[in-house]
């Protein structure tokens, strides 16, 4: 295993990552992606404190099956530009970054796979964009203001472990986030300790490069305070008028983005949308169920192609 | 046992001010703000001196406040160590000096927000210093 993010930008060595790095400039920042295959785009979207790694296993099966991939890292994670000031991250500056490429990028017809932070900003583009995005997927996120979660609420570890003066130390100095925070949020803790926490970690190499690992969580709404209530009230609103084909996917020992409370809402929300498929699971899904998910995403685009030949 | 002590602007001949933590944003929590302001007399202060406090190594930090624009004053915090000019710092001493900064602002907030549920997070968090504390 070896991954050395901190040589240069877009230089990155992992054995389950041999993807060309590519990069465009989006709202003024450098922003990576990687886009593999052909065929209609599927758009993987990460959130907090991840990077496009975390679908290193969907790729393959999606490309094989005659599709395109394009995954990008959100500003401030991955290989994309970290700015170091809070100031710069905003839900809707997200949304228009990820906007940026993929206008870009001219995409069309796309498929995009959201979860956690990932969900907001992916549906915030689509919903925006509905003329370039022909699908939903959905993984373990929210898109309605009020707090996601009860865990949200709580001081003990959530709102401790990003308060201030306290998430700087903590997820700034101590990478808790990408390093413990993840391992505590998968099933099969050892092999993700053995095979993937390290690029996750070392993607993050300094404290001022996880600054956003503190700051998205600080977006999170606990009350009409807060900031980005009206994008999460306006995402609510447009979600439920929005007819995409949607599939929910949700992580069963998921103990944060429950699927009986969060995949509920979105079926209340998206009463057309298949699922809840549930697969092992807890938050990032994605390590313990990657190829499962891939496989269920490929069936969900086969029987739209099947319907809308 | 804390170990913070709030003392007079020290001398700094012979000294540098290195910073070793920043907030963007003291006012997420709107008591955490509070807590500066009334700790500090900010209202009376202003920008017009740092804060130094005395951590447990001995170590001397200087808190900065930062304004903004259309933002309730302060906005941010630079945390400084004042080290000898030239020496490299104790990053260890430095990580629980600011453990025991931390521990002094959440007893000085007080409320809901508690030092055990901070010593919590950081053991859920297996910071290194706080294996051995139970």
């Amino acid at each position: 295993m070896n991954l050395d993010a901190a040589k240069a930008p877009g230089q990155c060595v992992h054995e389950e990552w041999p993807y060309e790095p590519r990069f465009k400039r989006v709202n003024g920042w450098r922003m990576h992606y990687i886009d593999e295959g052909s065929g209609d785009p599927v758009v993987l979207l990460h959130g907090n404190p991840a990077w496009g790694f975390l679908y290193r296993k969907f790729i393959k099966p999606l490309t094989s099956a005659r599709r395109r991939v394009i995954v990008p890292d959100m500003i401030g994670f991955g290989l994309s530009e970290k700015p170091v000031r809070e100031q710069a991250h905003s839900l809707d500056g997200h949304i228009a970054n990820l906007t940026s490429l993929l206008r870009q990028l001219d995409i069309r017809n796309a498929t995009m796979v959201c979860h956690d932070w990932g969900g907001p900003t992916g549906l915030g583009f689509a919903l925006s964009n509905p003329d370039r995005v022909r699908a939903l997927v959905i993984m373990s996120t929210w898109a309605w203001p009020l707090p996601p979660a009860e865990f949200h609420k709580r001081i003990f570890p959530w709102r401790m472990m990003h308060a201030p003066l306290v998430g700087p130390y903590l997820l700034g100095r101590h990478n808790a986030l990408a390093g413990r925070g993840m391992y505590l949020s998968v099933v099969d803790r050892k092999r993700f300790r053995d095979e993937a926490q390290s690029a996750y970690e070392n993607i993050l190499p300094d404290p001022a490069a996880r600054l956003l690992t503190w700051t998205w969580p600080r977006w999170i709404p606990l009350d009409d305070t807060a900031r980005g209530l009206e994008r999460f009230r306006s995402l609510e609103r447009e979600l439920k008028k929005s007819k995409f084909p949607t599939l929910l996917v949700w992580g069963r020992e998921d103990e944060v983005f429950d699927h009986k409370t969060f995949a509920t809402r979105f079926k209340e929300l998206l009463p057309h949308a298949e699922g809840p498929e549930l697969v092992t699971g807890r938050h990032f899904l994605q390590e313990d169920s990657g190829v499962e998910i891939a496989e269920k995403i490929n069936n969900f685009l086969d029987r739209i192609d099947a319907r809308h030949p | 046992m804390i170990g913070i002590e709030v003392i007079d602007k020290p001398r700094l001949d012979g000294k540098r001010k290195a910073l070793v933590l920043a907030e963007d944003r003291v006012g997420h929590y709107p008591e955490f703000r509070e807590f500066f302001v009334r700790r500090f007399s900010l209202e009376t202060n202003g920008l017009s001196r740092p804060a130094y406090v005395r951590a447990p190594s001995g170590m001397i930090y200087s808190l900065v406040f930062v304004g903004r624009s259309g933002e309730p004053f302060p906005d941010g915090i630079e945390i400084y160590a004042l080290a000898d000019a030239l020496e490299p710092l104790s990053e260890g001493d430095v990580d629980t000096d600011l453990w025991a900064l931390l521990s002094w602002m959440i007893d000085g907030i007080g409320g809901e927000w508690k030092v055990e549920d901070l010593d919590a997070t950081g053991r859920l968090y297996q910071l290194p210093f706080l294996s051995d504390r139970g």
